[in-house]
């Protein structure tokens, strides 16, 4: 087993890396950039060393500052998290060469399976369906024209190296198609430094369902059922659960005996996620798979009693899959939300800021994954996810209610955050009965009355009495002097990452 | 006892404060709420027998409230100029500010062309993902103040219009 892990990342995931690290009794080190010097994850590490300055590509991207982190600092292995350098062959072949166990797929499987282009080929050459499309990449307008029109309307473009949504764009028509390449084009420039799109029918009407997989280096593969991930915006996941309404039995283990081939056929190794679409006949594609830990890996976690980065870690040390994976079933239903800073009335434009008041929720059944606390800063550096509201409960409906209330008293003030609309979400009907497609929000969440409901009336009243309590209350901690901000660590008491998981 | 107006929006609310011992309770039309402070800044309300969990803080002479995951900024009556914020550009509707600090990756007009309302005028990146910004009104670009790659803030006017 590893003696020191140094842990590539920033935000909730790393504080979520570095509690697995501590029940393992591995030593943790944490890599920061000048912006975070301060920040939770940084504090909560063993050891910390400083990458760069605040832009992602010359600190958490930085490769050889973060080689020399795990020299100078003698850690043997690397987590990277999601995101950053998680999906990045040459990071992972640099680690490699270096002697340092990246703990995650090889660095073969990692370029294979990022190239959306090549997975497909991997999964048509397994047996396991794909949406029409291009066989490899193109340029020119031209031929994007011709496969549109061979595929049929409404086609989408992707970039080869993309995820997450970046880099891709639908078009409903031939007179969008030019602007949505070149969109895409310069997205997946700037995102992933490689502007090589291609293109392939939108499902229409589709649901999101992805498998969770994990594999050893001795050849065994499993998989940990699914995670339905159909509540997007701007084509990024913002409400997951497990199981998937949309799935029996017989299907369910279909598209999971798929989902293993996918992975076998690619070699392999480590915690990965096969996507699929699976449209309303119940036909699904395989979409992409994901090289990584997910987001969305706690709702596995919560209804299997697995956890998954304790695995990834025994994964890369060499061990086989144990025993305790042989016989994993769904246990009760969770739900995740993702609490990213942004505007939800503003097309969901970041809102960035200090955290000038900051609550979680607790109760039975209740887990927060988050990397900030009261006086963080929520910066334009990064990407806004500040946290991941995480649900479990015996059933469906229960999960839902107590979502509701669990967002309700999550109090955060300083940047505006989504929970409102979250809470919106759920309570919608179409939620409720199970109607959940990738166009939901699209559907029924937009052209929603502006107009304020009961509830939004009433609630305005007790505003006022808050501002008028507020006003009274002599205790002028949260002043409009900033330096009167306790520090985040004042505040932070006994704190840790919600509650631990239970099976 | 005490008496104070707040301003939601475009609504003023009188409140009134009824009771300041463990429990507060303030009546704002013909509510009343009882207030429990649980920790700085984060009450536990009550009325009529409902329950709800309300976070409050002063910034910038407002006061920022969040009920049951609802946001609202609150002002004193005869505040309501304190705390300019980017929302403070929301009556000029001829000038275009993006809507956070990033980078210039499209501009889609240039000066002289005609723009309708919600015509996208361009496109900002930030937080890794691009933002596109519209127009606020129709009119004529008189004046675009930078350039493709260049960084912005929220107080100097990206694109200056002329409107009809």
């Amino acid at each position: 087993m590893f003696e020191k892990i140094l842990i590539a990342n920033r935000g909730e995931i790393a504080l979520r890396i570095n509690r697995a690290c501590k029940e393992m009794g591995i030593a943790t080190v944490a890599i920061h950039s000048t912006a975070d010097a301060e920040a939770m994850h940084v504090r909560l590490a063993d050891e910390s060393v400083c990458v760069g300055p605040p832009a992602a590509s010359q600190s958490y991207l930085n490769i050889p500052a973060i080689i020399a982190a795990c020299e100078v600092t003698g850690a043997d292995a690397i987590h990277p998290g999601y995101g950053f350098l998680s999906e990045n062959a040459l990071f992972a072949e640099r680690c490699q060469k270096e002697n340092i166990k990246f703990i995650g797929p090889s660095p073969e499987a990692i370029r294979l399976m990022g190239d959306k282009i090549e997975s497909r080929k991997v999964a048509a050459k397994a047996g396991v369906p794909v949406t029409p499309g291009m066989a490899g990449c193109a340029a020119d307008v031209d031929s994007f024209r011709t496969e549109a029109a061979r595929v049929g309307y409404p086609v989408l473009i992707k970039a080869s190296a993309g995820g997450g949504g970046k880099g891709m764009r639908a078009v409903e028509n031939e007179s969008e198609l030019a602007a949505a390449i070149e969109a895409a084009q310069r997205e997946a420039q700037n995102a992933f430094g490689d502007d090589r799109v291609y293109l392939e029918k939108k499902i229409v009407n589709p649901r999101h369902i992805e498998f969770q997989i994990l594999a050893d280096e001795h050849g065994h593969c499993i998989h940990l059922f699914e995670r339905e991930c159909s509540i997007q915006r701007r084509h990024q996941k913002i409400i997951e659960e497990t199981p998937s309404v949309a799935l029996d039995e017989k299907l369910r283990r279909k598209m999971g005996a798929d989902a293993v081939k996918v992975a076998q056929a690619a070699k392999y190794s480590n915690a990965g996620t096969v996507e699929f679409l699976l449209d309303e006949n119940g036909s699904y594609y395989f979409l992409e798979m994901n090289t990584r830990l997910q987001v969305e890996h706690p709702i596995t976690e919560m209804v299997t009693g697995i956890d998954l980065v304790a695995e990834q870690i025994k994964i890369a040390a060499g061990e086989k899959l144990g025993k305790h994976l042989n016989n994993i079933s769904q246990n009760g239903h969770a739900i995740e939300c993702r609490i990213y800073a942004e505007d939800a009335d503003n097309n969901f434009m970041p809102s960035i800021g200090k955290l000038l008041l900051y609550q979680e929720p607790v109760g039975d059944g209740i887990r927060v994954d988050s990397g900030v606390a009261a006086g963080s800063e929520v910066t334009i550096d990064y990407d806004p996810i500040m946290s991941k509201l995480i649900v479990h409960a015996h059933d469906r409906q229960t999960a839902i209610a107590n979502m509701i209330e669990a967002l309700k008293r999550y109090n955060i003030l300083g940047v505006k955050t989504c929970r409102y609309f979250l809470t919106k979400i759920l309570q919608h009907e179409n939620f409720a009965k199970g109607r959940t497609f990738t166009n939901f929000i699209e559907t029924n969440m937009t052209n929603m009355p502006n107009s304020s409901n009961g509830m939004e009336s009433y609630n305005e009243l007790a505003a006022a009495a808050a501002a008028m309590l507020s006003s009274r209350n002599s205790i002028l901690l949260y002043s409009d002097i900033d330096d009167l901000h306790p520090s985040p660590w004042q505040l932070l008491g006994d704190w840790s990452i919600g509650s631990s998981i239970s099976g | 006892m005490a008496e104070f107006e707040f301003i939601i929006g475009d609504r003023t609310y009188l409140t009134e404060l009824k009771q300041e011992a463990v429990t507060t309770v303030i009546k704002v039309d013909d509510l009343e709420f009882s207030f429990k402070e649980l920790s700085p800044g984060h009450y536990e309300a009550t009325n009529k027998g409902k329950q709800f969990s309300i976070a409050a803080v002063k910034h910038r002479g407002k006061f920022l409230i969040d009920i049951d995951a609802m946001l609202f900024e609150v002002s004193e009556s005869g505040q309501e100029e304190f705390g300019a914020d980017s929302s403070a550009h929301a009556a000029e509707k001829d000038k275009v500010y993006a809507p956070m600090p990033g980078k210039i990756v499209k501009l889609l007009v240039e000066v002289g062309d005609r723009v309708s309302e919600k015509q996208p005028l361009m496109i900002i990146e930030a937080m890794k993902m691009e933002n596109q910004v519209n127009s606020p009104a129709s009119g004529i670009v008189k004046a675009v103040n930078a350039s493709v790659g260049e960084q912005v803030d929220t107080v100097s006017a990206v694109i200056e219009l002329e409107i009809e």
